[in-house]
């Protein structure tokens, strides 16, 4: 892996580090539930691009499985809290 | 010098980073619960499509099933997140989350109920 590579792949994990603790702020302090959930799903999607970072630096395919479950995961997270806002009634 | 592969994995790795800093940014800044989700559904989707794109381009190269993997994780990103946010957003109007100060035109006004537990009670 070239310099210029890992570079790159550095800034960008400090970068999504910063977007994880905004997004980690927002689901401390949002006023309900709704916020909270959106900050979750931004949570995941941090994960996400994490963990691809990660699998082009360590130049290992192992983990980018977790990439797709991780978003099936956060999706249903989402379904689950939508319904349970709607008090059972989605559609 | 790096190569022509590892220029496209840097720049697709690099702007997909961009729009999820945009995501977090928009998310703490924003008035309401569904200006953010505006930046979480866009912003955060694409920027997600984009470091997938960029990790699959960086294997496609060396591994052989990994380019299916990451085509199959960019449909279902494509697939998820809208009716995510479409679900939340949907939830949220229903309980009478509070609207910006700002807003200027609530269409929605009159087409969905609003109080869940009265129309739970009518069924």
């Amino acid at each position: 892996m070239s310099p210029f590579l890992s570079t790159a792949l550095m800034i960008c994990l400090v970068a999504l580090l910063a977007s994880g603790i905004l997004c980690l702020y927002r689901m401390c302090i949002g006023p309900k539930a709704a916020d909270r959930a959106v900050a979750f799903d931004c949570v995941a999607a941090v994960f996400i691009c994490i963990i691809c970072v990660f699998c082009i630096r360590w130049n290992s395919v192992l983990y980018f499985d977790a990439v797709w479950i991780l978003m099936l995961v956060g999706f249903l997270g989402s379904a689950a809290i939508a319904k349970y806002l709607e008090k059972g009634r989605v559609f | 010098m790096p190569t022509l592969t590892e220029l496209v994995v840097a720049a697709l790795c690099l702007s997909g980073t961009f729009l999820i800093v945009l995501t977090g940014v928009g998310l703490v800044r924003f008035p309401d619960v569904f200006c953010r989700m505006h930046a979480a559904g866009k912003a955060g989707t694409l920027g997600v499509i984009l470091v997938v794109l960029g990790a699959t381009v960086y294997f496609a190269g060396t591994e052989q099933d990994v380019w299916m993997r990451g085509v199959l994780a960019v449909f279902f990103q494509l697939l998820t997140a809208p009716a995510a946010t479409h679900l939340l957003a949907r939830a949220a109007y229903v309980c009478d989350y509070p609207l910006a100060e700002r807003t200027a035109v609530d269409e929605l006004r009159g087409y969905l109920p609003s109080r869940p537990d009265q129309v739970f009670n009518q069924e």
